[in-house]
């Protein structure tokens, strides 16, 4: 009866618009090249501020959720993703749009991110209750090796492990400015009052992946082309949908699955996704030359990201992929801290959440059908106008979470350093997540060395804790062992072909 | 757009982080610890940090010279980079400007000169899209959001 309740304050008109608003802004977010779904989370929490949590919340999941949709469309027709999540729709949407089946592509893609939304909804509110069970039992050494390997896992994923491996230290290390969290002694803070909570949160997200954008911009300013394609039609046909089912359901499982680990991501679902269909399909060759069920394991895959990448935010605290970990920014906000406590402290938050996701997709489905004749429009917005208004939207939102102008340093401080990052090949959401996981390992590592009596063997006693510190030794291993069966592999078919 | 290489840039990178680290060590030993019965102090961790990253920059510096070739990075060239620079000290000094000449004015200034950084010359546009732009974000924040504007 009362996740009835919960559910039906979801039928709230305002809370019905703010999602649909949400959803819709992620989606044209998400269909310009360059502005990514975590840009557009971390731009807009701060529109959340006078909202109840759960339109709030809502409403950036319905960013989330529409910007990695909206990925698609400049994949389809510029054969620009317009957000990494959708690099892997280029190979068949970008095709189809050649031979002149740019609606039919885009149709496809709505279809397919809308299975895979709906499906890792389901998923996400029947497997999120019960890790939140099982992670009530943790004590202090179990949730530093829980973030530990939360931090370590998207350093290795990051590309170069090194460079991840810094990025994830450096946030670990800002983290730490401001007072410490057991003593309260201030740490770097140059005698600046404004610095002793630490740099603020939602600022330094802002700089980091949204001003660092527009700096980005500037620089491709000279080289950027606008292109213009008349789209007809915008239903992928029956022979689509029936060559299509075995794709869908395997999208949506395997980035449902990815997603769950934290740290991995839409991108590297909709590959993986992309690969395993070709793979088992009848017809690998047709994969690369237009084929719908190419666009539906990539986009049924990337979307089920979103819902899944939920599942460890709430139920342990640790955000799934880099938009989770700005959620997370939107949650604490709101005044609430992500975790198995939620499930029994904020009940209708977090049933809430589990009915937006599902209305967040639903309303991705209308407006990307509704829209489709006029993707090729959004894409002729100009950049420049845009990044000025991102710039007053990075400003004014960062001055309005605390009315502190300390924080708009901070904003172009974290904007210079997203921009260096990038460049230089630093993972930014390494940062980003240890930026959060920081002060939570902190916490746990000191409070449990004082309650172990700085034995580290007691320290890491626990079954829970000697899994989760096994898993980030593997974690960081697994790129050498990964490339050492790579070459392997290799040696091994030369020596075959030799025979 | 220049291309450099990745080993140099590895290298003047990990010698920036080793720098970073020592002063990073220096305000660390400033860290008040308390007299206690446990290692964890309050600079536990920032000093695990320092130390861990100076490591993986010293192997990130000896990995760039063992390098035979390395990838190269697209570095932003001379015209863009000044661009870069000088669109970076407007929006310091649109941070300092903020309080003291109030939203209006301070971000009127900078839109328009912003507009004009990114290469528009048009006047309707340097001049209706800033009072729209400005005029709604304004309107938005104070009267929907009821968030305070100075």
């Amino acid at each position: 009866m009362e996740t009835l309740s919960y559910l039906s304050q979801l039928l709230n008109p305002a809370i019905l618009g703010a999602i649909a608003l949400g959803t819709f802004g992620g989606l044209i977010i998400g269909a310009l090249p360059g502005l990514t779904a975590t840009m557009g989370v971390a731009l807009l929490i701060p529109l959340t501020f006078g909202m109840t949590p759960v339109m709030g919340i809502n409403m950036l999941i319905g960013i989330y959720i529409g910007g990695i949709y909206g990925g698609c469309v400049s994949s389809i027709l510029l054969r620009t993703p317009g957000t990494p999540a959708s690099a892997a729709t280029v190979l068949d949407g970008y095709p189809m749009a050649q031979k002149g089946e740019a609606g039919r592509a885009l149709g496809m893609a709505t279809v397919g991110s809308a299975v895979g939304g709906l499906v890792a909804a389901v998923i996400l509110a029947t497997l999120a209750p019960q890790l939140a069970a099982i992670a009530l039992e943790f004590g202090a050494p179990e949730y530093f090796a829980l973030a530990l390997f939360g931090l370590t896992i998207i350093a290795s994923l990051s590309g170069d492990i090194l460079k991840g491996a810094i990025s994830g230290m450096l946030g670990v290390l800002i983290a730490c400015v401001g007072a410490d969290p057991i003593s309260g002694v201030l740490r770097y803070t140059f005698g600046i009052s404004g610095f002793a909570s630490g740099f603020a949160f939602t600022p330094a997200l802002i700089g980091l992946f949204a001003l660092s954008e527009v700096f980005t911009q500037m620089e491709k300013l000279a080289t950027g082309e606008i292109v213009s394609k008349k789209i007809t039609g915008r239903w992928p046909s029956w022979q689509d949908l029936r060559d299509s089912r075995g794709a869908l359901v395997r999208g949506s499982l395997i980035g449902s699955f990815i997603g769950i680990v934290p740290g991995t991501g839409s991108g590297t679902a909709s590959w993986i996704a992309y690969n395993e269909v070709r793979r088992s399909s009848k017809t690998p060759e047709k994969f690369g030359t237009g084929y719908a069920p190419g666009i539906a394991a990539t986009e049924s895959a990337n979307n089920a990201v979103c819902a899944a990448a939920l599942i460890p935010l709430l139920a342990l605290g640790i955000p799934g992929d880099v938009v989770t970990a700005v959620l997370m920014g939107g949650l604490m906000i709101q005044g609430l801290a992500p975790g198995p406590l939620m499930f029994q402290s904020n009940p209708d938050v977090i049933v809430g959440i589990f009915g937006g996701t599902f209305i967040a997709t639903i309303f991705m489905f209308i407006f990307g059908m509704a829209l489709i004749p006029l993707f090729s429009r959004i894409l002729m917005i100009p950049r420049h106008i845009l990044s000025v208004s991102i710039v007053l939207f990075c400003f004014i939102g960062s001055f309005a979470i605390n009315l502190n102008p300390v924080d708009l340093y901070t904003m172009v401080g974290f904007g210079v350093l997203g921009w260096g990052m990038q460049k230089f090949g630093f993972s930014q959401a390494a940062l980003c997540i240890a930026l959060i996981l920081g002060p939570m390992m902190e916490a746990n590592l000191r409070r449990g060395l004082l309650q172990a009596h700085d034995n580290l063997f007691e320290f890491a006693s626990g079954p829970i804790t000697q899994l989760f510190l096994l898993l980030t030794v593997l974690s960081l291993a697994w790129p050498m062992i990964a490339k050492r069966l790579a070459r392997r592999r290799s040696a091994t078919t030369q020596e075959n072909e030799d025979q | 757009m220049s291309q450099i290489d990745e080993r140099r840039s590895d290298t003047v990178i990990g010698m920036g982080l080793l720098a970073f680290c020592v002063f990073a060590a220096w305000r660390t030993l400033k860290v008040k610890v308390q007299a206690g019965s446990t290692i964890a102090g309050p600079s536990f961790l920032p000093w695990l940090m320092i130390v861990a990253i100076s490591i993986l920059s010293i192997v990130m510096i000896l990995r760039a010279m063992r390098r035979e070739h390395g990838a190269t990075v697209s570095v932003p060239d001379r015209a863009a980079l000044v661009k870069i620079a000088i669109f970076v000290a407007l929006l310091v000094a649109y941070a300092a400007a903020f309080m003291p000449l109030g939203y209006l004015v301070s971000t009127a200034a900078v839109v328009i000169a912003g507009l004009w950084l990114f290469g528009e010359r048009r006047i309707l546009m340097l001049t209706l899209f800033p009072v729209a732009l400005i005029g709604t974000v304004y309107l938005g924040f104070t009267e929907v959001l009821k968030v305070w504007l100075p």
